[in-house]
Order: C-alpha cells, then sequence, then structure tokens
C-alpha cells in the first residue's frame, strides 16, 4: 500500500490546481483520474487572476481565447446578429434589429461590467460567511461591503436588485429585440432547470461574464488543464477510479480504487461532487442526518446534452446560438418542467477543430431520447446558420451525463455560503481530512480552477 | 399653518385609512379623500345581486397586524374575525387531501397519504413558526438602504445583522433558501405527496405572475404563511359583514380620533410650490390645501399620475416606471340558488364552511401558469373558493349562499386585450373547470360576476390590476419597495409620503404600510 500527504480525487481544472498548489508546499500529492486521457477538449470558464499568479501560469503557457464574434444568434427568419468582442462593432450590428437597442448598448455593457466586478471579487476569495463572529471573518466581510460599496451607490443598488430578477426582466428593462434578448439570456439558464422567466437567471447571466471585457457574456476556453498537467509535481493516475473513500473513527484515511487496491493518506479532497462523494463515496453512517439531508437536496438537475458533431475537414464558424425568442427557450423549458426532452431545444455550437460542440437544453436526464434522431435534429437546427454543414457532417454522437454527474446548479439558494450546502461552503465536510472542491463548490461553475486553489489553501491552513 | 387640515390622506382603502387613523390619533386633523361612493379600496363589501353581499374582492382576514387592532380597538369599532377552520383540495379521483384547525387531525389526514409526509409535517410547521417569527421584526423596520453610508442607515443594517445572527445557522439558512427559492423546490425537499404539495405552494403564486417552480414564490408562501390572528400563527378568517367591515371598522376608528372621510372625492393633482406640497386638485376643480399629503394609491398613480414629472428626479421616475405590476388574479363572484356537492364530499357538511382549494397537483397548477406566461387566461385555473354566507348567513337571502373565487391565471396583459366576450369566456372557464369537482355547480347559479384584471384596475384604481400594488418579488421588497433609497415612505416631494401596499412591507390586508408611513410622517414633525 502506498502513501501520500493528500489524494485529490478528479482531475478536472480544480483539481489539478490543488495538487499543483499542494505539491509546491512539498506536500506528496497523488491525483487519481478515472478517465484513460486527459483528453483535450478546452476548459470552460474565467481563469481568475490569483491561480494564474500562484502557479505562474502565465509563462507556462497558459492560452485564454474568446472567439470573435463571440456569439452569432440565429435570426428566426434567417440571418445571424454577430455579437463582437468590440462594443462599438456589436452596437452597428444590433443597430439592424433595433436602433434604440444599439443606443442602449454600450451603458448596458458597462453596466454589466460594473456589477459582475462585484461578483469576481467574492469569487477569488472564500465565501463570505455571514454569521461569522470571528473578527478576522467580519474584518474581510466588511471590506467586501466596502469593495462593492466603492464602485458607487447605483453599482451597490443595481447588483442587490439585479441578482434575484429573471433574465428576460433585466434584459427586458433595456432592450426591445426579442433576439437580442434571447440571444444574451440563454447564458442565464445554462445548465439550469429554469427558463429565461424565473428568478436568479440575472445573476447566471452575470456570472458568465465574470471575468470576460465589457460587451463579452459568454465564459473564455483556455487550455488550463494541458498546461497544469504539463508540470512537475503531483503524481496524476489516469484510469484510476475510486470506488469509496475510506473512514476510520470518524476521519478520512485514504481511496479504495476499482479493482480493490487501496491507497493511504490523512487527507482526501474529492473534485467528483460534493453529492457523489457524500453519497456514493463515502460508507452511509459518517454524516448526522442533517447534513446528509442538506446533501440529499443539493438541486443537480441535469439538462443539458452534448452533441458531438464530426466534421469532413475544419469548419471556420463563431459560436453559434439557436435561441430566437425569450418564447423559444421558455417553452423548451416547459417541456422539461414536465419531464419531457424539448421539442424545440435550445443549442450552443462551438466549432473546434474538425468538430462542432453542441450544448443541448433541455434534455432531462431521466427522459427518454432517441439519439439518432435527436442528432439529426440538432443539425437541422444549426444547418440554415452555418454556411455548409450539412455536407460537411460525418458523425454525430450524443452525451448525456448521469444525474449524478452534474454538481450543482447555480440558483441563488445554493451559491456562496450556501454552496455546497449551508454553513460547509469552506470546502471542509464534516469527515476530518476530506475535503470537496469542483463546480459544486463556491465560486461554482465556469470559473477554472479557482475553487481548488482556495480549498488548498485551506487545507494548508493558509 | 393655513388651511383646515394638517394632512390629507388619498385614497381610503384599508392602508389610507389606518394612516389616518395613527396621524389623527396623534392630534393631526385630517381629511381622507376617495373616489369610490364608499371607503375600502380592494377591501369593499357590496351587494352585487339583489340579497347577496360580496367581499368584491379582497375576501380573507390573517395578515392585519395585531397592533393595529389594538392600537385602533378595531373590535370595538364592529371588526368581528369569524375563524375559516378547514381547508380541502379536492383530487381528480375522488378523494380529497384535508386540513383543519386541529393539529393532530391534520396529521391523521396527512398520514391518510403518506405516513413520511406526516412526519415531516410537524418538523416543517415548526420551521414555518420559527421563519414566520424571523421575518415579522424586518415587516415592522424601516428598511435600511444598504448603499447608504449615513448613521442611521449603517445602524439599521447592524441591527439587521443581528438579527440573522440571533437566528442561529440553521434558521438563518433555511431563511436564506425562502427568500431565494421556488416553492416547488421549497416544499419538495420536504413532502413526496403530489396534491400536499400542490396545495401548499399555491400560496406561493398567489398575486404574483409567477408559477410554483419560479425562484421567488417560497417567500410569498412565507408571506402568506404570517398570518397572524389574535396572536396565533396561520389563522385565517372573515370578516363578519365581509371585508367591507374591517374597512368600516378602520374608517369609524379614524373618524372616532377626529378624522374627516369624503367619499366621492377623486384626486386628480398634488399640488407643489418651491418642491413642497401645498395641497391636492379634486376633479371637481376644487382645491384642497393641506402642508402634508399622503398618498395610499399604488407607486405608478402616486408618483407618474399625481405629481408633475417635474418635480421628481428623472432617475427616481425611471425606477417607478419600471416597478412591474402585472395583475395575475380575477375574482368569480356567485349567488348561488342552493350549494353545490364536490364529487370528493358529497352534500353539505363542515369542508363548506372552509377553503376549497382547486390546486389539484404540481401540474395543474403550473400549466396554469403556463397559459398565462403566453397571454391566456388559464384554461383549468387555481382557484381558492369560500362560502362567506356558511359563516355569515347575513351575506345571503335565507337558504341562499354566496361564493367567492379567487382565480389564477388570468394576466392583465391578455393577447388581444380584455373585453365583455373575454371576461365571459373566463367565467366559463372557471365553471367548467370547477365540474369536474362539484358537478352540479352550474345548477346552483343564479348570479356570476366576472372581474378580471382589467375590471380590477378600472374599479378600485389597482394598477394592472395587481393585488398587492405591484409585484411581491425579490427586487421590488424590503429597501427595494417602490423604489431604491425611497423605501421608507418618504418620496422627492417635500412633505409627500406614500403608505400603500406598493411600499414596504406590501400586501394583504395587512395595514403595516399605512401605519409605518404614519409613524414616518409624525417622526418628521408634521
Amino acid at each position: 500500500m502506498s502513501r501520500s500527504d493528500v489524494i485529490v480525487i478528479g482531475a478536472g481544472t480544480s483539481g489539478l490546481v490543488a495538487a499543483q498548489v499542494l505539491a509546491r508546499a512539498g506536500l506528496r500529492v497523488v491525483v487519481l483520474e478515472r478517465a484513460a486521457m486527459l483528453g483535450d477538449a478546452p476548459d470552460i470558464g474565467w481563469v481568475p487572476e490569483p491561480v494564474v499568479r500562484e502557479l505562474e501560469l502565465a509563462g507556462a503557457g497558459l492560452a485564454v481565447a474568446t472567439p470573435d464574434p463571440w456569439l452569432s444568434a440565429a435570426l428566426p427568419g434567417g440571418g445571424r446578429l454577430d455579437l463582437m468582442r468590440d462594443v462599438a462593432r456589436t452596437a452597428d450590428q444590433i443597430r439592424a434589429l433595433s436602433a434604440r437597442d444599439a443606443e442602449r448598448w454600450p451603458a448596458f455593457c458597462a453596466r454589466m461590467r460594473q456589477m459582475s466586478a462585484a461578483l469576481e471579487a467574492l469569487y477569488v476569495e472564500p465565501a463570505p460567511d455571514p454569521l461569522t463572529s470571528r473578527a478576522g471573518e467580519l474584518y474581510r466581510l466588511g471590506m467586501l461591503g466596502l469593495s462593492v460599496r466603492r464602485r458607487g451607490r447605483q453599482a451597490t443598488i443595481d447588483l442587490l436588485r439585479t441578482l434575484p430578477m429573471s433574465a428576460a426582466d433585466l434584459l427586458g428593462e433595456w432592450f426591445e429585440s426579442d433576439a437580442l434578448i434571447a440571444a444574451l439570456a440563454a447564458g442565464g439558464v445554462r445548465h439550469l432547470c429554469q427558463g429565461p422567466r424565473s428568478g436568479g437567471t440575472a445573476f447566471l447571466m452575470l456570472h458568465h461574464h465574470a471575468g470576460q471585457p465589457e460587451g463579452v457574456f459568454r465564459p473564455p476556453r483556455s487550455n488550463l488543464r494541458r498546461v497544469l498537467a504539463g508540470m512537475a509535481g503531483p503524481h496524476i493516475r489516469l484510469g484510476a477510479r475510486v470506488e469509496r473513500i475510506l473512514v476510520r473513527g470518524g476521519r478520512a484515511a485514504g481511496v479504495a480504487l476499482e479493482g480493490g487496491e487501496e491507497l493511504e493518506a490523512p487527507v482526501v479532497l474529492s473534485t467528483a461532487g460534493p453529492r457523489t462523494t457524500l453519497e456514493r463515496l463515502v460508507e452511509p453512517g459518517w454524516l448526522d442526518p442533517e447534513f446528509a439531508r442538506a446533501v440529499r437536496n443539493i438541486r443537480a438537475r441535469v439538462v443539458t446534452a452534448t452533441v458531438t458533431i464530426t466534421l469532413e475537414g475544419r469548419l471556420d464558424s463563431p459560436p453559434v446560438v439557436v435561441a430566437p425568442s425569450i418564447e423559444y427557450i421558455e417553452r423548451a423549458y416547459d417541456d422539461a418542467k414536465y419531464g419531457r426532452v424539448s421539442a424545440a431545444p435550445v443549442l450552443e455550437a462551438h466549432a473546434d477543430g474538425n468538430q462542432l460542440v453542441v450544448a443541448a437544453q433541455y434534455i432531462p436526464a431521466a427522459a427518454a431520447l432517441e439519439e439518432a434522431a435527436f442528432g439529426a435534429q440538432v443539425v437541422d437546427l444549426l444547418a440554415p446558420h452555418i454556411p455548409n454543414l450539412r455536407a460537411m457532417v460525418r458523425g454525430v454522437r450524443v452525451d448525456r451525463p448521469a444525474e449524478h454527474e452534474y454538481h450543482g446548479e447555480m440558483g441563488l439558494d445554493q451559491i456562496l455560503f450556501m454552496r455546497p450546502v449551508g454553513g460547509w461552503s469552506r470546502y471542509r465536510t464534516p469527515i476530518a481530512g476530506l475535503l470537496l472542491a469542483g463546480p459544486g463548490t463556491h465560486p461554482g461553475g465556469a470559473i477554472a480552477g479557482m475553487s481548488g486553489l482556495l480549498a488548498a489553501r485551506e487545507i494548508l491552513g493558509a | 399653518m393655513a388651511g383646515r387640515y394638517d394632512a390629507i390622506v388619498i385614497g381610503g382603502g384599508h392602508n389610507g385609512l389606518v394612516n389616518a387613523a395613527y396621524l389623527a390619533r396623534a392630534g393631526r386633523r385630517v381629511l381622507v379623500l376617495e373616489r369610490r361612493p364608499r371607503v375600502g379600496g380592494a377591501a369593499v363589501t357590496e351587494e352585487i345581486f339583489p340579497g347577496f353581499k360580496f367581499s368584491m374582492f379582497s375576501y380573507v382576514v390573517s395578515l392585519l397586524r395585531p397592533e393595529i387592532i389594538r392600537d385602533l380597538d378595531l373590535p370595538a369599532h364592529g371588526l368581528h374575525i369569524l375563524p375559516l377552520e378547514s381547508s380541502v383540495t379536492p383530487m381528480p379521483n375522488g378523494d380529497y387531501l384535508g386540513a383543519w384547525a386541529d393539529h393532530d387531525q391534520t396529521r391523521l389526514e396527512i398520514a391518510r397519504h403518506s405516513p413520511r409526509d406526516a412526519e415531516a409535517y410537524d418538523e416543517y410547521g415548526r420551521l414555518m413558526h420559527h421563519m414566520a417569527h424571523a421575518v415579522k421584526p424586518i415587516l415592522g423596520m424601516l428598511p435600511p438602504d444598504p448603499a447608504s453610508l449615513s448613521p442611521r442607515d449603517l445602524a439599521g443594517l447592524l441591527k439587521l445583522g443581528r438579527h440573522f445572527r440571533s437566528l442561529g445557522a440553521e434558521r438563518f439558512h433555511a431563511l436564506f433558501k425562502l427568500m431565494t427559492m421556488s416553492s416547488a423546490d421549497f416544499l419538495d425537499e420536504w413532502f413526496e405527496t403530489d396534491v400536499l404539495k400542490a396545495t401548499k405552494s399555491a400560496s406561493g403564486i398567489i398575486g404574483t405572475f409567477l408559477g410554483p417552480r419560479s425562484p421567488g414564490t417560497a417567500y410569498v408562501l412565507l408571506h402568506h404563511y404570517m398570518g397572524e390572528l389574535d396572536g396565533v400563527f396561520r389563522a385565517w378568517g372573515f370578516a363578519k359583514g365581509g371585508t367591507g367591515a374591517v374597512s368600516e371598522a378602520i374608517a369609524a376608528a379614524a373618524r372616532g380620533f377626529g378624522a374627516e372621510i369624503r367619499t366621492d372625492a377623486a384626486v386628480t393633482h398634488v399640488l407643489t410650490a418651491g418642491g413642497r406640497v401645498t395641497g391636492v386638485a379634486l376633479e371637481s376643480g376644487e382645491e384642497i390645501a393641506a402642508g402634508t399629503v399622503v398618498s395610499s394609491l399604488d407607486p405608478r398613480r402616486t408618483f407618474l399620475e399625481l405629481v408633475d414629472a417635474a418635480d421628481l428626479p428623472a432617475a427616481f421616475a425611471d425606477d417607478i416606471r419600471r416597478f412591474t405590476f402585472r395583475g395575475s388574479s380575477a375574482k368569480v363572484n356567485l349567488a348561488l340558488g342552493a350549494l353545490p356537492s364536490f364529487t370528493c364530499m358529497p352534500g353539505e357538511g363542515p369542508h363548506l364552511r372552509g377553503a376549497i382549494s382547486i390546486s389539484p397537483s404540481m401540474a395543474y397548477v403550473e400549466r396554469a401558469y403556463d397559459d398565462a406566461k403566453y397571454g391566456a387566461f388559464s384554461r383549468r385555473p387555481y382557484m381558492d373558493i369560500v362560502f362567506p354566507s356558511m359563516i355569515d348567513p347575513g351575506m345571503a337571502p335565507p337558504g341562499k349562499h354566496v361564493m367567492s373565487i379567487f382565480v389564477q391565471y388570468a394576466p392583465y396583459h391578455l393577447t388581444g386585450g380584455w373585453n365583455d366576450q373575454q371576461r365571459e369566456a373566463l367565467g366559463d372557464a372557471v365553471i367548467t373547470a370547477l365540474e369536474e369537482f362539484a358537478p352540479n355547480i352550474r345548477s346552483c347559479i343564479e348570479g356570476r360576476q366576472v372581474l378580471t384584471p382589467a375590471d380590477i384596475e378600472r374599479i378600485t384604481g389597482l394598477s394592472e390590476g395587481n393585488i398587492f400594488q405591484g409585484e411581491l418579488a425579490l427586487h421590488q421588497l424590503f429597501f427595494l419597495r417602490p423604489a431604491p433609497g425611497w423605501a421608507r415612505f418618504r418620496t422627492p416631494v417635500g412633505r409627500y409620503y406614500q403608505c400603500g401596499s406598493g411600499t414596504h412591507p406590501g400586501g394583504g390586508i395587512m395595514g403595516a404600510s399605512g401605519r409605518l408611513a404614519a409613524l414616518a410622517v409624525l417622526a418628521d414633525g408634521a
């Protein structure tokens, strides 16, 4: 039986960041990844400055990119609305739909940037604990409050008012073009079992704006995982599927792998998702009923399927969103409410070499799906907006995550000090030596590596 | 000061009357001006068909603040609350789910559907009780402005922070969830019985343009849980003589303190000079002077109709313009020759002395919302039904009855707009949906009044027919109600105040806004 200081479960961005930070602190770290290969799919999400700085990623080949246009919205009557990185050029594009909306675009972008900046400040630190009575934490809370307040009265009010709103309401206050509103609102329902008229979707739209410049409302893509995997330090074992986390005397003691091998370590950091970790990997009985109930109640409904279209040759296309109107998205969601696959799904397609990777929503995990027909439907929906697509298609694959593989919806009741469950946002669990990181923990999905850094700091006692 | 009055209150709804009563009680010379021939606003009793009296709009009392009942001595002025003792939800299979005044009986009833839910019910009840207590002090508080650095606001924020801390972690987290979740998700954490969740979630959608799966509805659930009657939580009741009797009692109390009340007196304009109010102008052309004016109308009317735009800062006017109303409820009032028989409980019985909730499943209620989302009224609406004449026989001729049906959803912004045909179509849909559970209903009806949100707006003046004077959504509550920076009943116009449900804490026959606004007026030394 081999022994290390820390076992990290999962070689995603947060797992690898944590492993790297811990290894640099002199700990022996092993990362266990169930997949046989790391693959080279891009990592979606803002890579916050503290991660880049701490791991000196800038000199290690980190490439973070946002395509330009960052989104091309398929218009209902054919044609596309290109949303560019340049605010003025985007306004020119919008003018074809509405002169009034074009006028408002720059001010809208500035206001949203201001609000996302406040979120960013919350995301690069452990979640604030509003119930704390520790002086240090109170000081930090005060400073956080001031940092938001420093942005001005309007910004503070804006933020508090906007977070609980629906994306449809927020965007409706600014714009009249349904196509523009829907293209932006689609980012507010991503991976969420809610429609654009549901409260909290304005927050999710702003969440996906974090780290991006004014006028870009989708997260960037990077090669973060590749860069981290190439760094010396932690030992990464591929094809190592953890079957159980060993707990002895209420403390984490190591893990058991599929096949029976056991690895020992006094600290286990799991990025497998809060529910998977605490309900499937830990023997039941170690958690008190209150905590177990809170974990059981984490909402993590799978609503997104990935459709990978293999193409003959490279496709040069900006990301395309098929969400022509708020009503279209809302109706797609209605189907999911009653457990059905959306008759007309919301799509967002990203070209990646000779592949077109499409996120399709809403596809509830429990709903029956005729995959071949669905793949064909996705191609049909995209073909009018991507020249020559149909002729290039060589194969279509539909991947649906299992229900337990999703880490947790980004609803207002499941963020900050409520993520993964109320009072346990500092990466620790009631089992000593067992910690959590990954999208199911603060600051959530689409913020690459940050939870790993914060969890590693918690382990190091920093 | 010149003139006969210290203060004029615009609008004689319950909040306006409460406000006037408190001002008069403090020795101010107060005049209430009501546009309609009677006071009450949406809390009125009217004889719509000969011998049949209806609580035309608002129909149950529970949120009226006990301190108001005490301070104004309302029982002495004729307020008499008759408890509503049960709630029954008929199911399509002929079964039902009942909730009774007796806790153990309700528990047994739930156990009939699910023993697990019966277990959870006690714990759920305790939690909601604690949550209601946790929110209560906030309702009675002047909302501090979180963006202000003034000592008063900081002190308010500190007080709020201390209050939350005093709850302890578990309850604070539960409260946070209630503030941000959908009622469906919240109830899913507790119960498995669909009809139980559907019935409970229905109180989270009342007056909102949201479905039970929309985040924000759990808060409305709690808002309705705060019903407090004689100190007993979660007790709903009727006022003897209908809801109008509540208004009459408050009006009598106000008069008792010396307030003057004029009906048929519609205010068209608030007069100002040098950024301060000087009085009001009536539709008749008459002008009445007063150094203080309090509007109990909703924020849109208070600021965008009664006051010149030039008197308001542009940013504030924008905030009021984006305050949303989106009325979603209708009311059907029926005069009955005989009582309907429900399939789940045939004939007469104690269930007719309580509420009947048409909310047979979560999907039923959610589908009702789906229709409204796309601009139609619900083909099969959620309904909350009571028979006031069963408890207060004076409401109908001997042997006959009145039936009050609260209907949701009927969107104010109906595709194509409301007209006589659409109104009757809504009435027909309501009766048809009811027939599923009470097959003989049609033959019992002697008279039918259908009030769409457009009718509610026309008659009561409530913008877009919103029964809360503005949506009770998280982004329109507390320090944001009705607009950031102006949630303490004052306005950008000097000595002009607001006291309607469109201000904190808003909604229901609560009276809290009227009272808190009066305290604000008095604090300013009027």
